[in-house]
C-alpha cells in the first residue's frame, strides 16, 4: 500500500510531468569549436604543397588548378579531420573549427624539411628518379631521356654508376622519385617538428 | 532420471551485448556452463605492418586508431616512447595538459565499461543514465581538443592546443555536475538488491590466480593485486600525489566498483591539475633520433607497452604493441568462468572484465 | 494499388529496425552509434529501434574496413536479412579504408565490393549529429515505392 502511494506521488510531481510532456532533446547542431572538414578562407594559395606533404591519410587532400589559380580540395571520404593541414599552411588558406585562431594566439607552427637517402646495394642506375623529379625538370629541361645532366643546379643526377644527391634543400617532398624507382632504393623522409615561434624571431 | 546432453553453444560474433565481434564457445552440461573457449581474429587489420617505415606524424594517427575507446592513451604512450628514445624534454604546462586529457579519456572509458555491464545485466535505466553523463565528459574533451574521439592532441615535445581560462572554468563546472551524478549512480549500484544478486559472488578470481594469469588493470586490482598501476611510476602523476585503489573480493561487483571509484579519483586529479597549471610554452620542439626502447603506460584497461625502433629521420623501423586486453580475456575465460550457473552469468562475467577486442588484434 | 503503396511508404519511413555489424574497425564509429542511442541524441524518438539481430532488421549499418575473416561472412549476413533491406556505411573505413589503405595492410576496402550500399556517412568518426541527420534525410527516400522499383 505504501509503495503505491509512493509511486503515485512520484509520477505526479510537476517537474516530472513537465519533462514528460514538454521535454525536447538537444538540437542537431554541431558546436563551432568542432574540427570539421577544412574549408577555404579565400586567401591565395601558392602551391607550396605543405598541406599535401603533412597529410597522414592517403588521398585526402589534393591541390588542383582552377581558373583563377591553385586551390586545395579535401575529399570527405578519406579525410580524418586531424587539422594538420590547417596548421601547416603558411598562408592560412584552410580553416577548421578554432584551429587558426588558436595557432595564431599560441604562436605554434610545424616546421618541415625533407631528406633523401639512396641504398647503394639496390640502386641500378636506371635514372627514373632524376627524370621524373618535377623540380629537376624545371631546372634542366634537357633532362628527358637519361639521368645524367650537365647542370649543377639539379637536385640529383647519375654520376659514376650511382645517384648522387647535390641539392637536398630544394626537394619538396612529393615522393615522385620513390614511386618511380623499381627497387625502392631511394627513400624520402618527411621530417616534421612542432615548434613554438619565439618573439625574438618573429 | 534426466539425461543431460553436452552441447557446445557459440556466443557468436554478432551479439547484442558485445560491440565488437568475438566468439565464445561454451561447453554446457544441462544448464551449467563448464568451460569456455575464446576465438579471436575478426578484427585483425595488420596495423603494425602498416606502421613500418612511416614517419611519426603518420604512425601517430595509426596508433590512435588501434582502439577508439582508449585512443588518447595510445597517443600518449607512443609519443612518450619517442621522447624517451630521442631524449626530448616536455615543458611543464604541456605535461599537465596531457594529464588533463588523459584523465578525461579515462573517465569516459570507465563510464562506457560500466554502461556495458549494466546493459548486459539488463538494467537499461542505469545504463542510459551513465551514457548521458559520458556525453558531458566528451563535451569537455571537444572544447579542449576539437574532437570527441581520436583527438590527436599530443606531439613529441608538447601538445597542440592550449587551454583558455574560460574553458577551464566551464570544465570545472561540468566536472562538479558529473561528480554529483556519479555519486548518485554509485549509490544506486551499491544498494540495489537485484544488481547484487547478479554480481556478488559471481566470476570470482582469487589473488593467486590473478597473479598467475598476469592480469592487469582494474581487473587485477579488484582481486587485491597491489602495485599494478603504472601511474605510480610516471613523474607528473607522482608530483600530483597519486594513490591506487584496490578491493579484495574479486567478483563482478568488485570490478565494477573499482571503476566507479577510479572515476572519482580522476576528477580529483583534473581539479588539482587545473588549479596548479604552470605558465609557459606548450611546445618544446625536438627532433626524433635513432634508437630503440620499450615503454609502458597505464591504459584504462591495464598496462600498455610499446617497443619501438626508429631511425635518424623520424621514421619508425620496427614496432610491437602489447595491449592489456589479451591477458584479461584469457584470464576471464580460464579462471573466472568455471562451472557457471547459466549462460547469462557467462556474458556478464565476460563484460565485467572489460574486453577491448579492437585493442587486442590490431 | 497506389493507396496501399502510400500506406507502405508512410509506415516504413516511420518505424525502422536497425542492426549493425562491425567488420573490423577501431570501435570509434561503433561508440558514436551507441551515443546516438543515449538520451541526448535520442534516436528512438524518431521511431528507429537499434538492436543487433540481422533476422529482424530493415537497415544494416556497416562499420569498419573489411578484414580477411569477414569477407565471406558479410555476404552471409546480408543474405539472411529479409526484404526490403538497405545497407548504410558509417565512417571513412567502409568508403575508402581510412588510414589503413596503405602498403602492408590486411584489409580489402571498400565495402561496396561485397554488398550494395545505399548511403554513406563520411567522417572519422562522424559526429552523432551527422549520423542522425544523414539517417533522417535518407529514411523516407530509401523505401519509397520499393515494390515498384524492384520491377
Amino acid at each position: 500500500m505504501r509503495s503505491i502511494v509512493y509511486y503515485v506521488r512520484e509520477f505526479l510531481r510537476p517537474e516530472w510531468l513537465k519533462k514528460f510532456f514538454f521535454a525536447k532533446t538537444a538540437p542537431l547542431e554541431t558546436p563551432s569549436y568542432f574540427k570539421g572538414y577544412p574549408t577555404l578562407t579565400g586567401k591565395e594559395c601558392t602551391q607550396c604543397l605543405s598541406c599535401m606533404m603533412i597529410c597522414p591519410a592517403p588521398g585526402a587532400i589534393a591541390v588542383l588548378r582552377k581558373k583563377e589559380g591553385w586551390e586545395p580540395e579535401v575529399y570527405p571520404g578519406h579525410c580524418i579531420r586531424c587539422g594538420l593541414c590547417v596548421e601547416a599552411c603558411p598562408e592560412g588558406v584552410l580553416s577548421s573549427g578554432r584551429i587558426l585562431d588558436v595557432t595564431g594566439r599560441d604562436k605554434t607552427a610545424f616546421a618541415s624539411w625533407y631528406h633523401l637517402e639512396v641504398d647503394d646495394n639496390l640502386c641500378m642506375r636506371c635514372g627514373n628518379c632524376c627524370v621524373s623529379c618535377p623540380v629537376n625538370r624545371e631546372l634542366d629541361p634537357q633532362l628527358a631521356g637519361t639521368g645524367t645532366s650537365a647542370s649543377d643546379e639539379v637536385i640529383m643526377r647519375i654520376e659514376g654508376g650511382r645517384v648522387r644527391i647535390l641539392h637536398e634543400e630544394k626537394c619538396t617532398g612529393c615522393k615522385t622519385c620513390e614511386l618511380n624507382c623499381p627497387n625502392r632504393a631511394i627513400r624520402v623522409a618527411r621530417m616534421v617538428e612542432g615548434v613554438h615561434i619565439e618573439e625574438a624571431e618573429a | 532420471m534426466k539425461k543431460t546432453v553436452d552441447v557446445s553453444i557459440p556466443l557468436g560474433p554478432v551479439h547484442p551485448c558485445w560491440k565488437e565481434p568475438v566468439r565464445l564457445k561454451c561447453e554446457t552440461a544441462g544448464e551449467r556452463v563448464l568451460r569456455t573457449e575464446v576465438e579471436l581474429g575478426y578484427m585483425k587489420k595488420g596495423i603494425e605492418r602498416i606502421m613500418r617505415g612511416r614517419p611519426w606524424q603518420e604512425v601517430m594517427f595509426l596508433a590512435e586508431r588501434v582502439c577508439g575507446i582508449c585512443s588518447v592513451v595510445h597517443n600518449m604512450v607512443f609519443i612518450e616512447t619517442m621522447e624517451e628514445i630521442s631524449e626530448i624534454a616536455v615543458p611543464p604546462r604541456a605535461a599537465y595538459l596531457r594529464v588533463i586529457v588523459n584523465e578525461l579519456d579515462r573517465i569516459a572509458s570507465h563510464i562506457l565499461a560500466n554502461f556495458s555491464y549494466c546493459y548486459t545485466i539488463e538494467h537499461e535505466t542505469l545504463a542510459m543514465y551513465l551514457l548521458n553523463t559520458r556525453e558531458t565528459v566528451l563535451d569537455n574533451l571537444e572544447r579542449l581538443t576539437g574532437s570527441r574521439i581520436n583527438t590527436a592532441y599530443m606531439i613529441p615535445g608538447g601538445v597542440r592546443f592550449d587551454l583558455l581560462p574560460e574553458d577551464a572554468a566551464a570544465m570545472l563546472a561540468d566536472l562538479a555536475k558529473v561528480e554529483d551524478e556519479m555519486r548518485r549512480y554509485t549509490g544506486i549500484f551499491e544498494t540495489g538488491p537485484l544488481i547484487a544478486l547478479r554480481s556478488k559472488g559471481i566470476g570470482v578470481m582469487s589473488r593467486e590466480e590473478a597473479i598467475r594469469s598476469h592480469t592487469v588493470g582494474p581487473t587485477a586490482r579488484a582481486s587485491g593485486v597491489e602495485d599494478s598501476d603504472l601511474r605510480l611510476r610516471h613523474p607528473t602523476y607522482r608530483e600530483l600525489g597519486f594513490t591506487q585503489i584496490t578491493r579484495t573480493e574479486g567478483d563482478n561487483f568488485a570490478r565494477v566498483m573499482v571503476r566507479f571509484q577510479e572515476v572519482f579519483q580522476s576528477i580529483d586529479l583534473i581539479r588539482k591539475c587545473v588549479d596548479n597549471l604552470p605558465d609557459g610554452p606548450i611546445r618544446g620542439g625536438g627532433l626524433c633520433k635513432a634508437g630503440s626502447t620499450s615503454y609502458a603506460g597505464e591504459a584504462p584497461r591495464g598496462e600498455l607497452t610499446y617497443t619501438i625502433t626508429t631511425d635518424d629521420y623520424g621514421r619508425v623501423v620496427d614496432i610491437a604493441i602489447r595491449t592489456p586486453s589479451i591477458m584479461n580475456i584469457e584470464a576471464c575465460a580460464h579462471s573466472m568462468i568455471r562451472d557457471a550457473a547459466s549462460i547469462a552469468d557467462v556474458t556478464s562475467t565476460f563484460i565485467s572484465s572489460d574486453p577491448c577486442i579492437a585493442c587486442n588484434e590490431r | 494499388m497506389s493507396i496501399l503503396q502510400d500506406i507502405k511508404n508512410a509506415v516504413r519511413s516511420r518505424s525502422i529496425h536497425v542492426s549493425y555489424v562491425d567488420v573490423g574497425s577501431c570501435n570509434g564509429c561503433d561508440i558514436e552509434v551507441l551515443a546516438c542511442l543515449a538520451p541526448r541524441y535520442d534516436i528512438e524518438q524518431y521511431g528507429i529501434y537499434v538492436h543487433n539481430n540481422p533476422r529482424e532488421a530493415d537497415v544494416l549499418l556497416v562499420i569498419g574496413s573489411v578484414t580477411p575473416q569477414w569477407v565471406d561472412k558479410l555476404r552471409d549476413i546480408w543474405e539472411k536479412i529479409p526484404d526490403p533491406k538497405v545497407a548504410v556505411a558509417i565512417g571513412n573505413c567502409p568508403i575508402s579504408g581510412c588510414v589503413y589503405a596503405r602498403r602492408g595492410t590486411l584489409t580489402t576496402p571498400p565495402v561496396e565490393n561485397y554488398i550494395p550500399i545505399a548511403a554513406q556517412v563520411p567522417g572519422c568518426p562522424p559526429r552523432p549529429t551527422e549520423i542522425l541527420s544523414a539517417i533522417l534525410s535518407v529514411a523516407p527516400l530509401i523505401y519509397k515505392d520499393y515494390e515498384e522499383k524492384q520491377q
